[in-house]
Order: C-alpha cells, then sequence, then structure tokens
C-alpha cells in the first residue's frame, strides 16, 4: 500500500505541494487532477523520490521508498522519451534491467505485449521508425511489463486516440487485477471517471477534491435536472432555488438548481398531469466540477 | 546484474555499435594512410625517375665515362658536346645544368652551372671529381690503393654533450629531449582531439537522456550515482576500445612492415623502445586525468541543458578550457621556463597540456610532478563528486533559462532538497 502523509514541498518562495494526504491500496486506481501547474508532477517525484518532502512522508508497504523499491514501480513521464536509434527490444529489455528484471525473463514476454497493445512494427525495429502513438505504446509496456506493484502515470491518455486509449485502460485495468496500487494524472475527466476508485483534485499545490469519484460527485448535491416536460422555461424560472435553464439540442430542459431539494417542487408540478418522458436529477459531472473548482478562489 | 553495470553495458554497446564511433576510429587512419601513401609515392617518384638532365662537357675520358657509367640521381645527356650548345638547351630548359671539367697538371678545373632544379646535386659533383683528382694524384706519386685509403682515413672523434646541473656535469642524452618534446607535443594534441569527441559523446548522452525524459525513468529505477558513474564508466570504456584499437593496428603494422626499407630507414632515425617508454609514463597519467576530468565536466554541464539542441551551447565553456589549455602547452613548448608557464602547469584543468612540455624541458623536479599529479587526480574526483550532486537536480530542471539560472535553480532544489532531508532525519 502506499501512503502518502502529509506533504509539503516549497522551491524557494513557491508552495509547489502542501497538506497532502492520501493512500492507495493494492488494487486501487486513484485518479490526481488539476491544471497544469497544479502541482501533479512535483507529487509524482516526490512519491518516485526524485524529490524529497519539506514535511511528511511517503510510505509503500509501511517502509520508505529505498533502491529496492524502484524494482516495483512503473513509471511513465508526462513526456515520453526513447532510446530512437535502439531496437523496442532492446528498450524494453534494458528499461526491465533496470527494475531488476533478468533479461531472460522478460524476453519471452515482449511478443505478448507487443500484440497485447496492437503494436505496429516488428520487435527488432528501431524506434524511431514507429508513428507517436506506436512509440508511446511501447512506453507504456515499458512502464508495464516487469509486473509493478505501484504504478505511476502522468498523463497516459494524452495523445491516444480513442481505440488505443481503451487498450490502455484494459492495460490499467488487468495490472488493477493483479493487485498494482496505481495512480494517474489525467486531464480527460471521463478516463478518471471510468477507471478511478478515488480522486485528488490539486490545486496551487493543495487538494481541494480527496475521495471516492461517487462521493465526491453527491457532495456537490443532485443540481442538475433533465427535464421533459409540459413547463416553459418562463413556468421554470419562477420555482425558487432555480439558477439558469438551457435547452439541448434534443428539446430536454437542463434546469440548475442550488440544492437538492429544489428538485421536488418542480417534480411535483411537472407530474401533477401525470407521466413525463424525463426527469432526472443528477450531481454534476466531474468536468463540472472541475471546471468549477479550477475557477473558484477557493482562499 | 547490477544496475551500475546494465548503464555501463548499454551505453558502451549503443555507442560501439554506431556509425560515429566506426567513423572516429578510422577517420585518424584514413589520414594516416593518405599521407603514408603519399610520402611513399613521392619517394618511389624521386627514387625511379630522376627528371632533372644535365651536360656533361669534358675532353678528358674518364671524366666522361664516370658521368655515363654511374648510377646517378639525374641524367647525363650525351648528345651536348660543345659549351654554346649547352647553354642553348639550359635556356629553353631542356638540362638543368651543365658541367665543364678539363685536367691540367693533375688538378681538375671544373666548373657547374645549373638551375634551382640541380642544386641539392653539386655536392655529389664536387666529391666525384675530387675523388677523381686524388686518383690523378695518387698515380702521380706512385701510391697503391692502401695507401689511397690510409691517406683519406677520418678521425675518430668522441663527442660527449654536457649539462651543468647542481655541481655536476651530467651527459645530456640530446635524443632524449627531442623525444620527450614530440611525445608532448603528441599528447596534448591527443588529449585535445580525445577531449573534444569524448567530452561531446557524453554531454550529448546526458542531455538526450534528459531532453527525452529517460532520465526520470532511469532515475526512478537506479540511483543517480550509479547512472552518473555507469555512464562514465561506459565512455570511458568506449575511449579505451579506440585505444586499444589502434594499439593493435599499430602492432599489426609494425610486425607486416618492419622489414620495409623505409621503415627501416625510419626505425633506425627514431629508438621505439624510448618513445613507447615515455608515452607508458607520466604523460599516460596526464593523458587519462586530463581526458577524465574533462569528461566528467562534460556529463555535468550536458546535464544542465534541456535539450539536445542546446548540447553545444553547454559543453562551450569546456572546449574554451581545453583550448586555453592547449595554447599554453604550446607556448611551454618555446618557454617552458616562463613563471606563467609554471603557474599553469599547477593548475588541475590545464595541468595535462602544460605539464608533459616542462617535464619534455627538464624545468620541473619529480616533487613537482607527483604534485601535478596529486592536484590533478584529486581535482577530478572533486569535480566528480560536485557534478553527481548537481547531477541529480540538474535533470529535473527543464527551464530555458541561460546556464547560470540553471545552476542558481539546481542549487535551491538541492539546498531544499538537503534541508528536507535534514529536517526528516532531526
Amino acid at each position: 500500500m502506499l501512503e502518502v502523509k502529509n506533504i509539503k514541498k516549497t522551491f524557494g518562495s513557491l508552495t509547489a505541494v502542501d497538506d497532502l494526504e492520501f493512500n492507495i491500496k493494492p488494487g486501487e486506481i486513484m485518479g490526481l487532477i488539476g491544471q497544469n501547474g497544479a502541482g501533479k508532477t512535483t507529487t509524482f517525484r516526490i512519491i518516485l523520490n526524485l524529490l524529497t518532502p519539506d514535511n511528511g512522508h511517503v510510505l509503500w508497504n509501511n517502509k520508505y521508498l529505498t533502491t529496492e523499491t524502484f524494482n516495483k514501480i512503473g513509471y511513465l513521464p508526462e513526456e515520453r522519451g526513447l532510446y530512437p536509434k535502439v531496437t523496442i527490444e532492446n528498450q524494453l529489455l534494458y528499461f526491465a534491467q533496470l527494475r531488476g528484471k533478468k533479461k531472460s525473463e522478460i524476453k519471452p514476454l515482449i511478443d505478448h505485449w507487443l500484440e497485447k497493445f496492437d503494436v505496429k512494427g516488428k520487435k527488432t525495429d528501431k524506434v524511431k521508425t514507429l508513428s507517436k502513438g506506436n512509440q508511446q505504446k511501447v512506453q507504456l509496456i515499458s512502464t508495464l511489463i516487469h509486473q509493478p506493484e505501484l504504478i505511476i502515470l502522468d498523463e497516459p491518455f494524452s495523445g491516444l486516440d480513442p481505440v488505443n486509449a481503451e487498450l490502455l485502460e484494459d492495460g490499467i485495468r488487468e495490472a488493477q487485477a493483479n493487485g498494482a496500487s496505481i495512480i494517474f494524472s489525467s486531464h480527460n475527466m471521463n478516463n478518471v471517471e471510468e477507471l478511478c476508485h478515488s480522486l485528488i483534485m490539486l490545486k496551487d499545490g493543495r487538494p481541494v477534491l480527496n475521495g471516492t469519484v461517487k462521493d465526491i460527485r453527491q457532495q456537490f448535491g443532485r443540481t442538475k435536472l433533465f427535464l421533459e416536460s409540459d413547463l416553459s422555461h418562463e413556468d421554470l424560472k419562477q420555482f425558487p432555488g432555480v439558477k439558469q435553464v438551457e435547452k439541448t439540442s434534443d428539446n430536454i430542459d437542463i434546469v440548475y438548481l442550488t440544492d437538492t431539494e429544489d428538485g421536488k417542487l418542480i417534480f411535483n408540478e411537472a407530474t401533477k398531469n401525470g407521466y413525463i418522458p424525463t426527469f432526472s436529477q443528477q450531481p454534476p459531472t466531474l468536468e463540472e466540477i472541475f471546471k468549477r473548482m479550477a475557477g473558484e478562489n477557493n482562499e | 546484474m547490477n544496475k551500475y553495470w546494465v548503464i555501463t553495458k548499454e551505453v558502451y554497446k549503443k555507442n560501439i555499435k554506431s556509425f560515429g564511433f566506426i567513423a572516429m576510429v578510422l577517420s585518424p587512419l584514413v589520414l594516416v594512410a593518405v599521407v603514408a601513401g603519399i610520402t611513399y609515392y613521392f619517394s618511389q617518384e624521386e627514387q625511379t625517375e630522376p627528371d632533372t638532365q644535365i651536360a656533361v662537357i669534358s675532353e678528358n675520358e674518364t671524366i666522361n665515362q664516370i658521368f655515363s657509367s654511374q648510377d646517378w640521381d639525374f641524367q647525363i645527356d650525351d648528345d651536348i658536346k660543345e659549351e654554346s650548345e649547352a647553354e642553348e638547351a639550359l635556356l629553353d630548359e631542356s638540362i638543368s645544368g651543365y658541367l665543364t671539367a678539363e685536367v691540367e697538371n693533375g688538378t681538375v678545373n671544373a666548373e657547374l652551372v645549373y638551375t634551382d632544379d640541380f642544386s641539392d646535386q653539386s655536392s655529389i659533383i664536387q666529391e666525384s671529381l675530387s675523388n677523381f683528382q686524388t686518383m690523378l694524384r695518387a698515380d702521380e706519386l706512385n701510391l697503391g690503393q692502401e695507401d689511397v685509403a690510409k691517406l683519406s682515413e677520418p678521425v675518430t672523434l668522441v663527442e660527449q654533450h654536457v649539462d651543468i646541473e647542481e655541481g655536476s656535469l651530467t651527459e645530456e642524452d640530446f635524443s632524449d629531449t627531442i623525444v620527450q618534446q614530440g611525445s608532448a607535443y603528441f599528447v596534448s594534441i591527443a588529449i585535445m582531439i580525445f577531449i573534444m569527441t569524448y567530452a561531446g559523446i557524453i554531454a550529448e548522452e546526458v542531455a538526450n537522456e534528459k531532453g527525452t525524459r529517460i532520465m526520470e525513468i532511469i532515475l526512478s529505477s537506479a540511483s543517480a550515482t550509479n547512472h552518473f558513474f555507469g555512464k562514465l564508466t561506459g565512455v570511458m570504456l568506449v575511449l579505451l576500445t579506440q585505444i586499444t584499437i589502434y594499439a593493435v593496428i599499430g602492432f599489426g603494422a609494425y610486425i607486416y612492415f618492419k622489414d620495409a626499407d623505409i621503415v627501416q630507414s625510419a626505425l633506425n632515425q627514431i629508438d621505439l623502445a624510448s618513445i613507447l617508454q615515455e608515452l607508458l609514463g607520466f604523460t599516460i597519467i596526464f593523458f587519462i586525468a586530463g581526458v577524465l576530468m574533462y569528461v566528467v565536466l562534460a556529463a555535468f554541464f550536458g546535464s544542465l541543458a534541456t535539450k539536445m539542441e542546446d548540447v553545444n551551447k553547454a559543453v562551450t565553456p569546456i572546449v574554451f578550457m581545453a583550448l586555453i589549455g592547449f595554447y599554453i602547452g604550446i607556448f611551454a613548448f618555446t618557454s617552458p621556463d616562463n613563471t606563467f608557464v609554471e603557474v599553469f602547469s599547477y593548475i588541475p584543468l590545464f595541468t595535462p597540456f602544460v605539464m608533459p612540455f616542462r617535464i619534455a624541458a627538464e624545468t620541473v623536479s619529480t616533487l613537482g610532478i607527483w604534485l601535478s599529479i596529486i592536484g590533478t587526480i584529486g581535482f577530478a574526483i572533486l569535480i566528480s563528486f560536485v557534478s553527481l550532486a548537481f547531477y541529480r537536480s540538474n535533470v529535473l530542471i527543464y527551464s530555458d533559462t541561460n546556464l547560470l539560472g540553471t545552476i542558481k535553480r539546481s542549487w535551491s532544489i538541492m539546498q531544499s532538497n538537503r534541508k528536507a532531508r535534514k529536517n526528516n532525519s532531526q
């Protein structure tokens, strides 16, 4: 289990990460979201022991991270990098050796992994001959092939098309099923919502959201109402707690409420003549929450 | 396998297999081969085709015979019998000179008229004519062959060139100084070439890994120490491989060509053993320490670059240092006693360039040599560890500021990490 305890990191007058605390149990996936410069990469570097926190500490299975622990880590940095003039096979072997694996352990696995991620190219091809997407997949394989127990992925989905993004999701789920603790950052809230058990949103280095995806969404209340009824926009605006009314292209009204309770009055009024096709009161999506939190001044 | 060796092996393998390495090893060999080929061609040319012609005008049969019978480095134009003809031929450049010679009362009177093309042959002609005159006189005096030989036997002169050193006379081995100066010169050029190449290689290695973010993967797999020293070892092994290749080729060429005339005559002029001894002595220590020092610095400066394109900019300070050292070395070649030279020979970064010349000129004591060696090696170790300390934080900085800015930021990250570690341990 990865335990991040109350870490803080400053560079001179800049506070990069502050008061950050979370746990990731084996088989759990955590999403780390936040705008550019919010402190995600610094957090990863602290976990990886590339930076030392001013306060707090990071524990892996109740111990500090050491060179021994390095062998159990799979790390995909934000900007992808491979040796362009080295073959796919040698590349994968080198990184696996640096993770403490023997060549003979990894060599038989390579074909299987290349197939699994549908890499277009032979293992004897030099990396530079591959397309960018395929290079990225090779890098993902190098992150996962040594069966790491702690997987850290910095923006793993950026630049992948939907088909490849799904391959990656499958790969992450497989590692999860094998009991790995996984943390990844993403700008795509759909990925986070689909994969993550819990998430943390950082803003200026501080966590502004922290918990399971469901809880976080619920804590914002079911304030978004999808409605198909006889009520006009003018009617709807008369109800207490209605902030705004919009219409989707499918002729469904979206009513933004101040509070979950505000929906009840509208429900009663809309259904007074019986059946209506749509009444769905939802918490805001992660994306909406993200935008709201990013825009808000939380001081 | 230990991660240090994994890194060393990877660096070594990658570089040895690269086209750049093959080109780097071959280019000096090709150069040597071309120079040797040209030299050989011209020396053959000179021997086989003496294309300068002269005319010999003499009524003495023996003189005519001397010049027509012997094998000279020039040719005799037999058709010219008159001085006026010879003058004409000289004017239209069909001959390079003419000799008129007569014998009068046992004395040879000769006159040689010649152009630049023939200038280095005049002494041979004088010598042959003198010999002829000696024979004439010997005949006159009824002397036999042996008597002539006795008369012309040269005096044996034993030469002893001495130096006055600390109140006593010591024999100066003149050829030794030349050999030492030659090898000092050779070493300073070799250091320069190897520094330029290998500093470039390692700086590129480091900047490349940093620029492509491979560094972050590596430093989360192995310690910075393993990586830094693994890279250094890998590159130094590539260097050793290159030197070994030259040594093997040199030895092979020696075995193969040692019986050839041209090599024989060259070997007679120089003392191969003393050159090798000279090279394997202090010089090789300076060579290794010098290259090592600059390669470490190159790794450090390479880690300051953010992108591959910045590598050249990042290694400029090293190139300047090496150039300064090289020119002070050349200056030391001509004035090894200069105070300026003396001071610079003890500054570690310049020692490998300057000290070999001072040793060659014998202006430094053995103690001084060892002091400079210890200083250089100590400094190499010191900068290795300073570079390593910076390296860890350097590779996390991707800002586009200048070198100084990067060093400053790196320093602040280092301080912040150090402070944090101190706090944590309390």
